[in-house]
C-alpha cells in the first residue's frame, strides 16, 4: 500500500516479486519431476549396483566377493529407508527425538503378518492393514507423549514401545506367538507372481537381463512404496505445513505467538512419522514372509528404535536423501559386513593389511559404531553432508570458470 | 470479583468506567506465585488506537501482567476482556488468533529460515487459522500469503533482505523482523516488550519511527513496556505506572511525570 507512494522503487519491486513467485512455482514443479524420475531411475538400478556393482568392487579391493550385496538386501534397505524418511520428518524438521518408533514399525509388521494368515495373503492389503494399525497406535501414544518435551518425550515414547514389546513376548502370545515369532502359514503372491520372481520374467517387455536380472517382483513393490514415501515427504517438507514443522523445531514459543496450535502440529508430525514407520513395518513383514520367515518381538524392541535413530543421524538429518543413505550404510554393515564372517584379504589391499584374517560377525556393531562416531564427529550433517561437501569441493575445482556468477551464492550455503 | 467471568456483570462494570472505546480491559487481574503477589488487582483499560506505555521499577510486575493478558500465565483472580469478549484463560495461540500479538524482549525469530519464511509463517496463521494439514500445495503457491508477507516486510523495511538467513541479520534488524512477524499475525493490539532494549541510538530512533508509523498507518493499538523515557515520551499517549504489582498512576506522560507517588516509587522506595 505504501508502494504507491514511491513510483520509482515500489513499482519495480512489485513486478520483481511476482516474477520471483512464478519462477519459484515453476521451479518447484520441475524439481518435483526431477526428483521423481531421478529417484525412480536410481531405484531401478539399485539392485544391480548393490549386487553386481559391489561384487566387482569387493573383488577389486579384497580379492574376494565377500563384500557384495545379496538378493534380498536392496528391498530391505528401501524398507528401512521408508521408515527413516518419516522418522526424519520428526527428528530433523520438528526436532522431536522419539525413542519408540519400533512400536509403530513392529505393530504394523504384526498386523500385516496376522492379517496375511487370518484374512488374505495379499501384500497390498497387508500394507493397508499394517499401515493403519501402526498409524492408529501413533495417535494415542502421541497424545500422551507430546505433552512433554526433550528427554521426557523420548523416555515416554520408549516406555510405550517397551510395554508393547513385553506384551508381544508373553501376555500377548495368544496373538503374536511370543518369542517363536509369527510365521504365517500363507503363500504370498504379488499380482499372481511369487515375490522372488525376477521382473524380467514377470514383464512382457523384455529388459536386459544383465542389469535387471536381480530386480524381483517384491523389490518392485517395495520400490513403489519408497517412491511414494519420497514424494510424500517432499510434498510435506515443501508445503506450508512443513514450513510450520520446521518453525516448531526452531522456536516453539514464537510459533505459538503467531497464533498456531503447536500441540496439534507436533501431534500430526508424530502421527505422520508413525505412518511412515507403519508402512515400512508392513513391508518388512512382507519381505520376511517372502523368504519363509516371520515377525518377532525384536521388531518392537528398543534396539530397533535406536537403530532408526542411528540410521537417520548417520545419513544426515533434515533432508530426504540423508535417511535413505543412512538406511543403506546401516543395512550394508548389518548384513553384508556382518555376513562376511571370515575374510582373508588377498587382493590389492594385501600389501597394506597383509594376509589379514578377520571375523566380522561378533563385531559388526563395533564396526557400525566406529563408522557412526567418525561420521557424526566430522560431518554433523552425516554421510549426506560429507558427500555434499565433497561434491562442492569437486565442482569448485573443476567448474570454477563456468559457474563464476553463482559462486558467491553457493559459497554462502 | 472472582465471578468476573460472568459476561453480563463484566459488561456493566466496563460501561461507566471506560468512557471511550476500550479495546482491552482487565478486571481485578491478580497473580500469586506461592503466596507472593506479582500482580495485584490491576484494572486496566486500553483504548482503541492509543499507544500505552507500561513502566515501573524492576520487579514491578510488568512482564507478569503482559504474560497474564497474552495467555502465557493463568491469573489467580480476575478477568481479561478483549474486543468485548472474555479471553481469560485462553491459550496463547487462541488469543493471538483473536487479534493480540506480541514482540518479545529478545528477538524471538526462526534463526535458520529466511527473513521471508519467518514472516510467511505468521501470514499463514493469519490467513488459515491455528491449524491446517495442508501439504498438497507448495508453500509458495498461496498468493494472499505472499502478498501479506511482502507488505509486512515492506512495512519494516526488510524487503531487501528477504532471502537472507534470519540469524545473519544485525540485532536491530532482528527486532524489526520480529515486529514484522507479530504484525503478519494481523493483530488489533500489539504488545511490545522493551522494543528498543540493547539498541544503538540510531536503531532506537528508527524503531520509534516504526512504532509511530504502525499506529498512524495501520491503526494499531500498542502497549509497550519500556525503560527509555525519551522513547516513552515520544510515542506514548498515556502511561501506566506499576509498583509492587499495583497501578500507582495512570495518565498522560506529563501528569504521570509530576505524580508524587511515581517519584516516590522511582527515587524513594526502590532504587532504579
Amino acid at each position: 500500500m505504501s508502494g504507491d507512494e514511491r513510483p520509482d522503487g515500489g513499482q519495480v519491486g512489485v513486478v520483481d516479486e511476482e516474477l520471483g513467485l512464478l519462477d519459484r512455482f515453476v521451479e518447484l514443479k520441475q524439481r518435483q519431476w526431477f526428483l521423481l524420475t531421478g529417484s525412480a531411475l536410481v531405484l531401478l538400478v539399485l539392485p544391480f549396483l548393490m549386487i553386481d556393482g559391489l561384487s566387482v568392487l569387493s573383488e577389486l579391493l579384497t580379492g574376494t566377493d565377500d563384500f557384495a550385496g545379496y538378493a534380498g538386501l536392496p528391498s530391505l534397505v528401501l524398507v528401512f529407508a521408508i521408515v527413516v524418511i518419516g522418522f526424519d520428518l520428526l527428528l530433523g524438521y520438528t526436532r522431536l527425538l522419539s525413542f519408540g518408533h519400533a512400536a509403530f514399525f513392529g505393530a504394523a509388521a504384526y498386523g500385516a503378518a496376522i492379517f496375511s494368515e487370518q484374512v488374505v495373503a495379499s501384500p497390498l492389503a497387508m500394507v493397508v492393514v499394517g499401515g493403519l494399525v501402526g498409524t492408529l497406535l501413533a495417535l494415542p501414544i502421541g497424545v500422551l507423549s507430546i505433552r512433554r518435551s526433550g528427554v521426557y518425550f523420548a523416555v515416554l515414547t520408549l516406555t510405550f514401545a517397551q510395554m508393547l514389546f513385553f506384551w508381544a513376548r508373553s501376555p500377548g502370545a495368544w496373538l503374536t506367538r511370543g518369542s517363536n515369532g509369527f510365521i504365517p502359514d500363507a503363500e504370498l503372491t504379488i499380482l499372481g507372481y511369487r515375490p522372488d520372481t525376477p521382473l524380467t520374467e514377470a514383464l512382457l517387455v523384455p529388459l536386459p537381463e544383465t542389469v535387471f536380472g536381480t530386480v524381483t517382483v517384491e523389490y518392485v513393490l517395495v520400490a513403489v512404496f519408497a517412491l511414494l514415501a519420497i514424494l510424500m515427504a517432499y510434498r510435506i517438507v515443501n508445503s506450508p505445513y512443513g514450513l510450520v514443522l520446521e518453525a516448531v523445531g526452531q522456536n516453539q514459543q514464537r510459533v505459538n505467538f503467531v497464533g498456531l496450535n503447536v500441540f496439534r502440529y507436533k501431534l500430526m508430525a508424530f502421527v505422520i512419522s508413525g505412518a511412515f514407520a507403519a508402512v515400512g513395518g508392513a513391508l518388512f513383514a512382507i519381505h520376511e514372509i517372502a523368504v519363509g520367515g516371520g515377525v518377532y518381538p525384536d521388531s518392537l524392541y528398543w534396539i530397533q528404535s535406536g537403530d532408526f535413530v542411528i540410521m537417520t543421524v548417520l545419513g544426515g538429518v533434515g533432508s530426504i536423501a540423508g535417511p535413505v543413505i543412512g538406511a543403506f550404510v546401516f543395512e550394508y554393515i548389518a548384513n553384508v559386513i556382518n555376513g562376511a564372517s571370515t575374510v582373508l584379504f588377498t587382493g590389492p589391499l594385501q600389501p597394506v593389511l597383509g594376509e589379514f584374517t578377520l571375523n566380522f560377525t561378533p563385531i559388526w556393531r563395533l564396526v557400525l559404531g566406529g563408522v557412526f562416531v567418525l561420521v557424526v564427529a566430522f560431518f554433523p550433517d552425516g554421510v549426506r553432508g560429507a558427500l555434499a561437501s565433497l561434491a562442492r569441493r569437486l565442482s569448485d575445482r573443476f567448474g570454477e570458470r563456468r559457474r563464476e556468477p553463482a559462486t558467491a551464492d553457493g559459497g554462502d550455503d | 470479583m472472582a465471578s468476573g467471568a460472568d459476561p453480563g456483570d463484566a459488561d456493566a462494570g466496563a460501561g461507566p468506567e471506560a468512557a471511550g472505546d476500550a479495546l482491552l480491559t482487565t478486571d481485578n487481574l491478580t497473580k500469586e506465585f506461592d503466596g507472593l503477589v506479582a500482580v495485584d488487582g490491576v484494572d486496566l483499560a486500553v483504548e482503541r488506537g492509543e499507544t500505552r506505555a507500561v513502566i515501573g521499577p524492576n520487579g514491578a510486575g510488568k512482564s507478569t501482567l503482559i504474560n497474564l493478558i497474552t495467555g502465557l500465565l493463568e491469573p489467580t483472580e480476575g478477568a481479561v476482556r478483549f474486543d468485548g469478549r472474555d479471553i481469560t484463560g485462553l491459550a496463547p495461540h487462541e488469543i493471538v488468533q483473536r487479534g493480540v500479538s506480541k514482540s518479545f524482549q529478545t528477538a524471538s525469530i526462526f534463526p535458520t529460515m529466511t527473513v521471508r519464511e519467518n514472516v510467511k509463517i505468521a501470514a499463514f496463521a493469519a490467513e488459515q487459522g491455528s491449524f491446517r494439514l495442508n501439504f498438497l500445495r507448495g508453500r509458495d503457491a498461496y498468493p494472499a500469503v505472499e502478498e501479506l508477507t511482502r507488505e509486512m516486510l515492506e512495512a519494516v523495511d526488510l524487503l531487501g533482505d528477504a532471502e537472507a538467513e534470519a540469524r545473519n541479520l544485525p540485532y536491530g534488524d532482528k527486532r524489526r523482523l520480529e515486529i514484522a512477524i507479530a504484525l503478519a499475525a494481523d493483530p488489533d493490539l500489539l504488545f511490545m516488550d522493551e522494543p528498543t532494549a540493547g539498541m544503538s541510538p540510531e536503531e532506537t530512533r528508527s524503531t520509534v519511527d516504526l512504532v509511530e508509523r504502525l499506529q498512524e498507518e495501520m491503526g494499531l493499538t500498542i502497549v509497550l513496556v519500556e525503560h527509555d523515557m525519551e522513547v516513552i515520551f515520544r510515542v506514548a499517549d498515556r502511561i501506566v505506572v506499576l509498583n509492587r504489582g499495583e497501578i500507582i498512576a495512570d495518565g498522560t506522560p506529563e501528569a504521570v511525570q509530576d505524580d508524587p507517588a511515581v517519584q516516590e516509587a522511582y527515587l524513594g522506595g526502590v532504587e532504579l
